[in-house]
């Protein structure tokens, strides 16, 4: 009885030793003595991150946090993200690093630990119907304008532009919702409209605005893991030296943008 | 009860069948799918675009909707398990003789009874930790246990409200009966009153499954895997092609009707079998 007693008090407080030492330490060696790396991505942004049919996450995004777990030597988990709860999933622990398509701004930097040089980049654009005739931003004033929930351009669009968004939850509804003539329309990032309009059955439309808020994306680790900061540094600038996101862009079907090729002249 | 008579007037009486509506049965529910995938598809399919019909594309997905459509099933079996364990002993306190387990009682019901699901499951989602820590022992909490949670909140509130109904509507002369007989309360309840209210409190318990289970498709906003989220991300996979909505969340819905109709026909014939004869 007492040394059960003993026993479970041990137990306890070996338990509680073991709580304290992995709260303090350097989430490198967390992830190293768990022997995975979990990265949350996208999983509905074509080609960035998304299903394929057995219900795995792939796209350009995966791929390089499989780069950052192969380096570390440790299995990758992928957790899916939405816009609205990947910066959350983050600061909670949830997961230890967020490579998910998200666009580096000031703000965002004070939740999470954003990592220089940035890996990626992209900007606004609209799809619309080639015989609506858009000249300029100012031209959307008053009109109904399909939208995807949680992109920061929504609120720019509607602001400066006067544009009504109507925000979906997909990009297949806003799509659809575009054909079906609904909105004016579609604002979203001009990587995946230039995709769009070399589509045969989307040749009556046409991406007609200038660029605009062109702007990198940041991956991010959580704050005040410098560690951890430092490598992803180093691999991000390794990606753009060895041209490894060029080769991701070709392997996924996207044409080389220009960030990605003056980030790869740059660190050549 | 049968005589043996002669007299019309004293046979039992057979009740007639109940009509569905517009006379459709579950063999009809087959056509009617195959117009809502087959229809728009077809409608597509005509500008003959080389690329693979929505049918073949549907195909090549259905097993991966298939694995998230029984990941809604799983949750709706747990949260109604959960809620009807939390939910028997809240209506037993609606009908307790203490003023205060009564009115306390009352209280969380009408509560969660009268608050949406969707609300519910926000606040199960981002009131909960991702983990507790007891003891330096890691304990994860994913997303498709608070899902469940946040469902059985209100499944918890309707099934006390169920029990309490079946209750009150045994006739009282149940309780003065077996107060008579030197039955405890607690007694009357186990052995005379609780055996007659399961016949009564089925079919409402299995019309709250069905609507729970429809219900699942909530725990998408909150980012589980469940059927919706994955037909969304298989959309997108697709890169959006609009004429693939209508046949994908049509096999959404046919899942959802090929479990749930059956369901409710069979209430009705429970709720025919247990009917009271007056």
């Amino acid at each position: 009885m007492i040394v059960d007693t003993i026993k479970s008090v041990a137990a306890v407080v070996l338990m509680a030793g073991i709580g304290a030492t992995t709260a303090s330490a350097d989430i490198l060696d967390t992830i190293k003595e768990r022997g995975k790396l979990i990265v949350g991505v996208k999983a509905d942004y074509k080609p960035y991150g998304f299903l394929d049919t057995s219900g795995a996450i792939i796209g350009i995004e995966p791929d390089l946090a499989t780069d950052v777990a192969d380096k570390l030597g440790v299995e990758v988990e992928f957790v899916p993200v939405v816009s609205s709860n990947r910066m959350q999933f983050l600061e909670q622990g949830k997961i230890d690093l967020m490579i998910a398509t998200m666009t580096d701004k000031p703000d965002r930097r004070k939740v999470v630990q954003i990592i220089d040089p940035n890996y990626y980049s992209s900007g606004t654009n609209v799809l619309s119907l080639k015989s609506l005739g858009l000249k300029e931003w100012d031209d959307l004033r008053g009109k109904p304008v399909c939208g995807i929930q949680g992109a920061f351009y929504n609120k720019a669009t509607s602001q400066e532009y006067g544009a009504e968004i109507v925000a979906f939850k997909g990009t297949a509804e806003a799509y659809s919702a575009l054909k079906a003539g609904n909105c004016a329309a579609f604002v979203y990032d001009d990587s995946a409209i230039v995709a769009k309009t070399n589509d045969p059955e989307w040749a009556d439309y046409e991406m007609p605005l200038p660029t605009i808020d062109d702007a990198p994306w940041g991956l991010a680790v959580p704050l005040g893991e410098d560690g951890f900061g430092t490598l992803m540094s180093e691999m991000i600038t390794d990606w753009h030296k060895s041209g490894r996101i060029l080769e991701l862009e070709t392997k996924w079907g996207v044409a080389n943008t220009p960030f990605a090729k003056a980030m790869n002249e740059k660190f050549k | 009860m049968t005589y043996k008579t002669d007299l019309p007037v004293m046979l039992p009486v057979t009740p007639r069948e109940a009509e569905p509506f517009l006379r459709l049965s579950l063999w009809h529910a087959i056509p009617i799918a195959a117009v809502c995938i087959v229809g728009p598809s077809l409608a597509f399919a005509a500008d003959g675009i080389a690329i693979l019909s929505p049918l073949a594309v549907l195909a090549n997905w259905a097993p991966l909707l298939l694995k998230g459509f029984v990941f809604n099933l799983v949750i709706s079996i747990s949260a109604m398990g959960l809620g009807t364990a939390a939910g028997a002993m809240l209506g037993l306190g609606q009908i307790s003789p203490n003023r205060a387990m009564r009115g306390s009682s009352w209280f969380v019901t009408q509560f969660f009874r009268n608050a949406p699901w969707l609300v519910l499951l926000f606040f199960a989602m981002f009131l909960l930790p991702f983990e507790i820590s007891i003891l330096g022992l890691k304990i994860p909490f994913p997303d498709w246990f608070k899902a469940i949670l946040g469902l059985s909140l209100p499944v918890m509130a309707n099934v006390s409200e169920i029990v309490r109904g079946a209750v009150n509507s045994l006739p009282s002369g149940q309780w003065e009966a077996a107060e008579s007989l030197a039955y405890t309360r607690r007694q009357t309840l186990w052995l005379i009153i609780l055996p007659q209210c399961v016949k009564r409190m089925l079919p409402p318990w299995m019309n709250l499954y069905a609507i729970l289970t429809m219900a699942t498709v909530l725990a998408s906003i909150v980012g589980v895997s469940e059927v919706m989220t994955l037909t969304g991300r298989a959309l997108s996979a697709e890169g959006g092609r609009p004429e693939l909505l209508a046949p994908f969340y049509g096999f959404v819905l046919l899942l959802f009707f090929a479990y749930c109709y059956p369901i409710a026909r069979f209430t009705v014939r429970l709720e025919k079998k247990f009917s009271v004869i007056t």
